[in-house]
């Protein structure tokens, strides 16, 4: 016998017979292989039963040869079920759609807060997170994660020193510091101005307090250049020196060079691949060839999908390959030479402060070692050379 | 005469070797559950249906049951499950 609750898929009807021989009828249908059950014979004449809806064609032939006439009274499984829903389907789909709007309005930005902020910079940093597509209306899996976004904003905008960059919900939160902003002045206490480190004074700007030294003087580390007591012997004052020293000071660099050296550089071609995934599973939704690059790297960005105020645990990837290339990079002793020098002066300038700048410099030592090159430098540099030093006041 | 010979040389195997008779010998196996069941294999046909009884067809000869509120559960060329309340099973020869 078969399983009946698999006729629920396939469909079934109910037949009504009315008629003489319905003996026969049945026996027919025996026959010619159609499955009948519940029959149940209501008088001499009519009888009912239920049969599969794909052998209606071949009873309907069947009763054209028997005396009867057959109603079909009664339709039941998934065939009438779907005939029925395609009559709703305005509803699902109205549901469909409302489900889908949900899920797509729970995925936007549909608000951007900027705080602490002026109006100008505000309106620059809007016009620049516009730029990023970061807007009202935009996707959030298509937009960068806020790390990204706070390090292109501060990148961008000079206006800003700090920008904290949040995603709540829908909500982009910005919270900006400007750089302009008044800062709280220190007082200062008082105190001398002595030398960093031995030099020849260049020249002087004192702002306040009593110079010690002149121009040309040569000063050693520690001395003191400017003096925080002011004023006539017995009526001294103490204050704190403030003014910029400037001295020549001299720098002795070392830099090792080799002359060949091998590194990887982006060659800017890059392949995407998007992935829907769903925990450890990935269904790759575009980018199905590998990439044809030899060397490169991966770069991976992974979001999840929200529904209302929830994360799906579903998840937007986006892998990126970017091409790398590798460079072999040959100097002759001349240019290596060259670069090392520049190297030197680099780091140089590197370390010293903005007002600061090198006179002169001169080669002390150069030699060839092992493929590689070993430059000594000695530089002049003129540079603030006045630091702060507390003036303790023991009594 | 050959048919005759036939069917004593089955009577003689079923008897002999402990085969079932109703493989062998065309016979119905009817199995009843209590008043409400009746499975009946190896018929041969429907020849009469009411609520009241209902006459099968067999190899030799018919069956008739008789009882109340009769509903044919399942129908297939050899098998009949009936449902009811079974009263009387009787075989009718020719």
């Amino acid at each position: 016998m078969k399983n009946q609750w698999l006729n629920y898929f396939s469909g079934s009807v109910k037949v009504e017979i009315k008629g003489r021989g319905i003996e026969r009828l049945i026996n027919a249908c025996l026959r010619n292989d159609i499955f009948i059950w519940k029959v149940k014979k209501h008088n001499e004449y009519t009888a009912s039963f239920y049969m599969l809806l794909k052998d209606v064609s071949k009873i309907r032939l069947i009763a054209r040869k028997s005396e009867c006439k057959l109603y079909f009274t009664d339709r039941s499984g998934v065939p009438f079920l779907i005939k029925k829903t395609l009559l709703n389907s305005g509803f699902f789909i109205g549901t469909f759609l409302f489900l889908l709007m949900i899920f797509l309005f729970s995925n936007m930005v549909w608000n951007i807060q900027v705080r602490g902020a002026k109006p100008e910079t505000e309106y620059l940093i809007l016009k620049e997170l516009k730029k990023m597509g970061i807007e009202r209306g935009a996707f959030q899996f298509m937009v960068d994660d806020p790390d990204t976004i706070q390090k292109k904003l501060t990148d961008h905008i000079d206006a800003i020193t700090w920008v904290g960059v949040e995603l709540k919900g829908t909500t982009f939160y910005f919270q900006v510091v400007e750089k302009n902003q008044p800062k709280p002045e220190k007082k200062i206490g008082v105190r001398h101005l002595v030398a960093k480190k031995k030099a020849v004074i260049t020249n002087m700007f004192v702002e306040e307090g009593q110079p010690l030294v002149s121009v040309n003087d040569y000063v050693s580390k520690g001395q003191i250049l400017v003096s925080g007591f002011i004023g006539k012997e017995g009526q001294m004052k103490m204050v704190p020196a403030r003014g910029k020293i400037f001295g020549e000071t001299w720098y002795k660099s070392t830099v090792v060079l080799p002359l060949q050296s091998t590194f990887h550089v982006f060659t800017g071609k890059y392949y995407e691949k998007h992935y829907l995934s769903f925990k450890n599973i990935s269904l790759p939704v575009w980018g199905f060839k590998k990439p044809t690059f030899s060397h490169y790297e991966i770069e991976l960005q992974k979001k999840p999908f929200r529904f209302w105020r929830w994360e799906l645990p579903f998840f937007y990837e986006r892998v990126i390959y970017r091409e790398k290339e590798k460079v072999e990079r040959n100097y002759s002793w001349e240019e290596a030479f060259q670069k090392a020098k520049e190297i030197a002066r680099k780091e140089l300038l590197s370390q010293l402060e903005d007002d600061a700048s090198i006179k002169g410099e001169k080669l002390l030592h150069r030699a060839k070692e092992n493929g590689k090159v070993r430059v000594e430098m000695h530089y002049q540099v003129i540079e603030n050379i006045g630091i702060p030093q507390p003036i303790i006041q023991g009594d | 005469m050959i048919g005759k010979w036939r069917r004593q040389m089955r009577n003689w195997l079923t008897n002999k070797m402990g085969l079932p008779a109703d493989i062998l010998m065309d016979l119905p196996r009817i199995t009843m559950i209590g008043q409400i069941h009746i499975y009946i294999e190896n018929h041969r046909g429907l020849l009469s249906f009411s609520d009241k009884e209902i006459r099968l067809l067999l190899k030799q000869g018919q069956l008739l049951v008789k009882g109340e509120t009769f509903v044919i559960k399942t129908i297939l060329p050899e098998e009949i499950l009936l449902e009811g309340k079974i009263s009387q099973v009787l075989y009718l020869d020719e």
